[in-house]
């Protein structure tokens, strides 16, 4: 492979991991309050460090070599650099700060730096003295402290490179290469960057050959139980140099790629979607219609409708009219009748009341909040069904955002378009004054009937005109009055079809009317925030799906 | 020797003294020589014997019921090891035969551990002084040779109780199955059932696996009497046992995992070390060898045992099966013991290998009276591994702990050393694989960390990396901890030391771990109170809420308000009321007005129900809120489904609910409105429809926007006033409105049910189970 070669792997790759982190970012803007919280943490903090490590030094590879205390990183670090850089000894703990010795050290002091090795312990290989060693150009070569001693229960120094470095040596001896704490935490945890691992098994000049076969063998099969598919296994001795070179050529390899760290980032990124997945179901099933379907809409404004009472009001409307217009449009014989009727009201002294109950009528439509919080609940219950428990949560949420200020809200846009239950028409007054006319008239008649009567039938004083002492008038003055009579009845029966069927079509007329200010109201102030949340929603399974690749 | 003869001579008066004679009677067939020993000095009791022997008499009746078989003999001496043997018959089972036949030749000096026998007898069953030899003599006819020959069964028999310290108890123990045939001679007067006995002695149970244990005995020699165990400790112990055992650890709060396993842990130890152990003599001692993987354990056990008994190899980790490694002498005792009673012996590891079973294998080589076992490690990747280690220390008398110089920083190593020092078990550590030129330089930082940590007066063996064969190291390697081990064998007072030490080691730990455990409890117990009290005051509040909306006429929004407009402007209110007058003709309004005052109707109920559905919706949904702000159990148990919403159910008992309480409401005015009988004789009234218009003033209409408050009330107030009367418009009104708060506080209860049943479910702590262990754990210390 050539260097230009490894360079375009590299930027393709690289790009390809933008990408999955650009979706991870969505995910972690989506996710809060729906995912555990640790997992949203843990991934905001891959992406910080994905940004950090992908802005440093793409030349260098940072390798690490961890391990229990007493397994050997020193003394391979020092095998490995050819010098004595750190200190090595039997007592335990030894290493208590990480060195790192860097081969080709242009470029490479921001990312020692965000590595945050001290000065003093950073070293430097100038590759041009070391003939034979310039596929090493480009290493930094970090000795970790112990991660296992009591002093690392209170220095997590090793833990917090072991998470950032590109490429981990673990460095394992013939004692201690099964102990749970390298496995469990952190082997058979880091099981999928086998790529970005290499175990150097370590003191291998304490056993005899068939016993470093069978320890070999033995360490693999762990490794293989563990999840580590393809295992690198490099037996080493510091101590007599065997395998040490070995070890620099894998190592040579990883640096020669330029690739370890996208690696590694990859390799991170792919456990933590592994993660999230198990707590997530499968994106592609996932996605939901991002809108509201008109049916649900639909059903919405029928349950508000319902909470205004929105049937009712026309009803009430068309009854109250038709009664009430019979003080205005209706015979006032029959009304002057009904009135010498005792009332019961009076007789119980609460006459006053009936003002009061006709006063009923003047009050305003308005919604029942606990109704339309129903309404809105079924809404998101129907939606939601099928949707993880945080989600269905959020669209829940969504809905009821503005729940409180809904029923005000209705109120206010229905009582511009229902009409007031005690208004008068104007034809109503007309109407009044006609039957009143018409009673004057058939007063009118009567009083010209009697005065006939008095002085042409009587004749019990002289006519002041003519006509009111013409007999022959009478029978015509008869059908007159009657008809005055017959005409306000009909006029009567005639006006109040005619409220009754204005009141049918008002009715009609009204409850569209009413029906349509509440879809929109409810389109914007339920369906919409609903939308918005269906849609980040199906962002959200998609970055999933994005970032899991 | 002297305390045993000055016990037996209290043994009448005092029954718990003759505890301490016991130990010399630990005579076994293998070891004769010791035996004779034995024997000799029990002779010095000899002019104890007259008193013993009827005494003896006495008592095996009452514990075997088998003095028809004795023999007639002039020696009460030997008529009492008659019976004493024919005891041992049906209690020691297994080993008999072959020590009748090997004790035959030595009946002379078992004669005197007969009576040695019989006075443990006469202490154990004061109580059977009363039956006399003459009364067995009549009714037996063995020969006295069989008599003679069976002395020595007697006298292993008798020694039984020894173990425990107090054959009183014992002896009644034993005596509970046979009182039956008892009874024959002490037909009324002493333990005429065995369960009467049983339960003047506070804890029989404990006192049947000791005589199996005695049955095995190990070898005799001079051992220093174990401290008599008092039976409060005994009590106090079993107590303890129980109180732990029962408890229930359900609810997952933060640290439960903990707790259960402290819990395991505290109960396998009570069963597997302190309970076997108090009641024991101190030999042989059980000395686990435990460490890092890799660490050389099994090396090390092979090397002291000078034969391969364990597995060594470069395989991490390496043994798999707990290996104990003890002096031939000692096997039995560890074949049948109670220590780690709970492991199948085998007898070489199989290839299953289960961490469950316990390799036994002997070695000449080792010290008798001291046994090693080798354990799994503590810090590999088989988590298995760590636990059965853990299982091992808490059953060890001493711990000796391996590490290595690579390892001896490890954070597990160091672990084991906690605990040890916590639990002031007594340790030796080994620091092993040192590489020679560097030796010094390690064992002075490792002597300096120990001593740091407080641990700088423990005993340490340093062994030098070499090379290993067979799976073992030089001798000389080892020759130091041989000599400790030896020593630990040789000096009893030592290794009583040491074991008492690790004893009250354990003992000490418990009065922390056992309240740790009870406050554990307290926690869950408060938490579930917690988890409890959230549903209350989610539904209270949702009560609460109900309440307002009811009285301030929020209620009489939308349809309700539109039917109520519809039925009161188009006059059906107006002909709630007629005149008393026949005649009157019917309108075409008037029919309708059923119609009209049932939809009213059906709004109100409606409106209630909607109220009473959301309410309990919210309240739903802050119960899961409020348990999932809780930590642990609060978020699991807020996951059963249907939790965060109203049940299925609820909708439609509400609707039952609300309508049950209208018609109540309506029969309320019906019977309400019978008082005012000057109304009545004028005006009557549509009760349905005066009940609407109740329902609506006790909604609160006056108070809403709907109406503006008039100076004398509010519409449907004045009008049922007057309908009605003013007194009985109260009445009805508290009545109707206690009665809707009941039927929805009742609706609420059953809701609440089904969060009460979830916390059932996930378990419920038991109050009172913390302060019987605060109770066991003071027992237990006063008891000491």
């Amino acid at each position: 492979m050539t260097v230009s070669g490894g360079r375009a792997g590299t930027m393709e790759t690289r790009s390809d991991l933008g990408q999955r982190m650009a979706a991870l970012a969505k995910v972690v803007e989506l996710g809060p309050g729906r995912v555990d919280p640790a997992l949203i943490a843990e991934a905001g903090r891959l992406l910080l460090r994905a940004g950090d490590r992908l802005k440093l030094s793409g030349e260098h590879t940072v390798v690490a070599l961890a391990g229990g205390t007493g397994s050997g990183k020193s003394s391979l670090f020092n095998r490995v650099s050819g010098l004595e850089l750190s200190p090595t000894g039997v007592r335990r703990p030894t290493t208590a700060r990480p060195h790192a010795c860097v081969w080709g050290i242009d470029g490479a002091g921001p990312l020692l730096d965000w590595l945050q090795i001290q000065w003093r312990h950073r070293f430097a290989r100038a590759s041009a003295l070391d003939r034979g060693e310039s596929q090493l150009h480009g290493l930094i070569l970090l000795d970790l402290p112990d991660h296992d001693s009591i002093r690392a229960i209170t220095d997590h120094e090793a833990d917090r490179l072991i998470q950032i470095a590109d490429v981990i040596v673990w460095v394992l001896d013939p004692q201690k290469y099964a102990d749970a704490a390298t496995h469990g935490k952190y082997v058979a945890e880091l099981a999928g960057h086998e790529a970005v691992t290499v175990f150097a098994l370590n003191q291998a000049d304490r056993l005899a050959p068939e016993e470093l076969a069978e320890c070999v063998v033995d360490l693999s099969d762990l490794l293989k139980r563990e999840g580590v598919q393809h295992p690198r296994i490099v037996p080493t001795s510091a101590a007599t140099g065997r395998g040490v070179n070995s070890l620099k050529s894998v190592l040579a390899e990883s640096v020669a790629g330029r690739r370890a760290a996208v690696q590694r980032l990859e390799a991170d990124l792919d456990r933590l979607m592994g993660r999230l997945t198990k707590v997530m179901p499968k994106a592609q099933t996932m996605a939901v219609q991002p809108t509201v379907d008109l049916a649900r809409q639909e059903g919405l404004t029928d349950a508000l409708s319902d909470a205004v009472g929105v049937p009712a009001v026309g009803e009430a409307m068309e009854n109250v009219y038709g009664v009430r217009s019979l003080d205005w449009v209706g015979w006032p014989f029959a009304r002057w009748a009904s009135r010498l009727r005792p009332d019961p009201l009076a007789s119980l002294r609460i006459g006053n009341l009936r003002d009061e109950i006709k006063a009923v009528t003047a009050a305003k439509v308005s919604a029942q909040p606990a109704e339309v919080e129903n309404a809105v609940q079924a809404l998101a219950d129907g939606l939601t069904s099928g949707m993880p428990e945080a989600w269905r949560n959020g669209v829940r949420d969504a809905a009821r955002s503005q729940v409180k200020r809904l029923p005000e809200v209705l109120s206010g846009e229905l009582s511009e378009t229902a009409p007031r239950l005690d208004r008068v028409p104007g034809w109503w007054r007309l109407l009044k004054v006609w039957q009143y006319l018409l009673v004057a008239l058939f007063a009118a008649g009567l009083a010209w009937a009697g005065a006939i009567v008095v002085y042409g039938v009587l004749k019990l004083g002289k006519a002041p005109a003519e006509l009111l002492g013409d007999v022959s008038v009478l029978p015509w003055l008869g059908v007159m009055v009657v008809s005055v009579l017959g005409l306000g009845l009909l006029s009567a029966i005639a006006s109040r079809n005619f409220v009754v069927l204005g009141a049918g079509k008002e009715r009609d007329r009204l409850e569209r009317d009413m029906r349509r200010r509440i879809s929109v109201v409810s389109k914007d102030m339920v369906v919409k925030p609903v939308e918005q949340e269906l849609q980040r929603y199906n962002e959200f399974f998609a970055a999933l799906a994005a970032a899991r690749r | 020797m002297k305390s045993a003869a000055k016990k037996t001579e209290y043994a009448d008066e005092h029954t718990e003294w003759s505890g301490g004679m016991v130990t010399e009677g630990k005579d076994v067939p293998e070891a004769l020589e010791e035996q004779t020993i034995t024997f000799q000095a029990i002779g010095v009791d000899d002019d104890l014997a007259p008193e013993g022997a009827p005494a003896g008499n006495g008592k095996v009746p009452a514990a075997e019921g088998a003095a028809d078989e004795a023999a007639p003999t002039a020696d009460p001496t030997a008529d009492g090891a008659g019976e004493t043997a024919q005891a041992a018959e049906d209690t020691d089972r297994a080993e008999e035969p072959p020590h009748a036949v090997e004790s035959a030749d030595d009946s002379e000096p078992s004669a005197a551990a007969v009576e040695q026998a019989g006075a443990d007898g006469t202490d154990g069953a004061d109580v059977a002084n009363s039956a006399d030899k003459s009364d067995i003599a009549e009714e037996s006819d063995i020969a006295e040779v069989s008599a003679a020959s069976e002395v020595l069964n007697a006298s292993e028999v008798l020694d039984a109780p020894e173990v425990p310290e107090d054959p009183e108890r014992t002896a009644s123990a034993e005596d509970a199955p046979e009182a039956a045939a008892e009874t024959a001679h002490e037909p009324t007067a002493h333990e005429p059932t065995g369960q009467s006995e049983l339960t003047e002695w506070s804890e029989p149970t404990e006192w049947s696996e000791p005589i199996g244990l005695a049955e095995v005995s190990g070898p005799v020699r001079e051992v220093p009497l174990p401290k008599p165990v008092s039976r409060a400790l005994t009590a106090a112990l079993s107590n303890l046992k129980n109180s732990v055992t029962g408890l229930r650890l359900g609810l997952d709060v933060p640290g439960v995992e903990d707790a259960r396993k402290a819990q395991a842990e505290i109960l396998a130890q009570l069963e597997n070390y302190v309970i076997p152990r108090v009641h024991m003599s101190t030999a042989p001692a059980l000395v686990v060898v435990v460490g890092s993987t890799g660490a050389g354990k099994s090396t090390l056990v092979n090397t002291l045992a000078a034969a391969k008994l364990s597995v060594t190899g470069v395989r991490r980790p390496t043994t798999g099966t707990p290996v104990l490694a003890c002096h031939p002498d000692d096997r039995e005792w560890f074949a049948k013991g109670e220590v780690l009673g709970g492991m199948i012996r085998v007898d070489r590891p199989g290839t299953d290998g289960t961490l469950e079973s316990l390799v036994l294998s002997t070695s000449e080589r080792l010290p008798p009276g001291v046994a090693l076992l080798d354990t799994p490690d503590i810090d590999s990747v088989v988590e298995a591994h760590h636990e059965v280690a853990h299982r091992m220390l808490d059953a060890a008398d001493l711990w000796i702990f391996v590490t290595t110089a690579a390892r001896y920083a490890d954070a597990p190593s160091w672990g084991v050393l906690r605990r040890a020092k916590e639990r002031g078990a007594r340790l030796a550590i080994v620091l092993s694989r040192v590489p020679v030129k560097s030796r010094d330089v390690i064992d002075k930082h490792f002597a300096r960390m120990l001593q740091e940590y407080g641990l700088g007066d423990v005993e340490r063996f340093v062994v030098n990396e070499s090379v290993v064969t067979a799976g073992r190291l030089p001798e000389e390697e080892v020759a130091e901890l041989r000599m400790w081990l030896t020593e630990l064998s040789v000096d009893d007072q030592r290794r009583e030391q040491a074991i008492q030490a690790t004893l009250d080691g354990v003992m000490s730990s418990f009065r922390a771990r056992v309240p740790a455990l009870a406050r554990h409890l307290e926690a869950q117990v408060a938490f579930r109170a917690e988890l409890r009290t959230d549903v209350d005051a989610a539904y209270m509040a949702a009560l609460a809420e109900i309440d307002e909306v009811t009285t301030n006429g929020s209620l009489l929004r939308g349809e309700v308000l539109a039917r109520w407009q519809d039925f009161a402007g188009s006059g059906d209110l107006m002909r709630t009321l007629h005149l008393r007058r026949p005649g009157r003709l019917t309108t075409k309004a008037s029919q309708q007005a059923p119609a009209r005052s049932r939809a009213f109707k059906q709004a109100l109920r409606a409106a209630l129900e909607s109220v009473i559905v959301s309410a309990g919706q919210r309240a739903a949904e802050e119960v899961v809120n409020r348990w999932r702000q809780r930590d642990g159990a609060g978020g699991r148990l807020a996951a059963s489904p249907g939790l965060g919403g109203p049940s299925e159910e609820f909708v439609r008992r509400v609707g039952r609910t609300v309508g049950a309480w209208q018609e109540h409401v309506v029969g309320l005015v019906r019977s309400g409105g019978v008082a005012k009988r000057s109304v009545a004789k004028l005006v009557s009234f549509d009760v349905e429809s005066l009940a609407l218009v109740f329902m609506i003033g006790l909604l609160g209409y006056g108070s809403s926007e709907v109406a503006e408050t008039s100076g004398t009330g509010t519409l449907p107030d004045r009008l049922l006033r007057g309908v009605l009367g003013a007194d009985s418009l109260r009445t009805i009104g508290t009545k109707a409105r206690s009665d809707l708060r009941a039927r929805i506080s009742l609706l609420f209860d059953e809701e609440t049910l089904r969060y009460v049943q979830v916390l059932d479910e996930a378990g419920i702590p038991d109050e009172a189970a913390a302060k019987r262990l605060y109770q066991a754990t003071y027992n237990l210390e006063v008891a000491r």
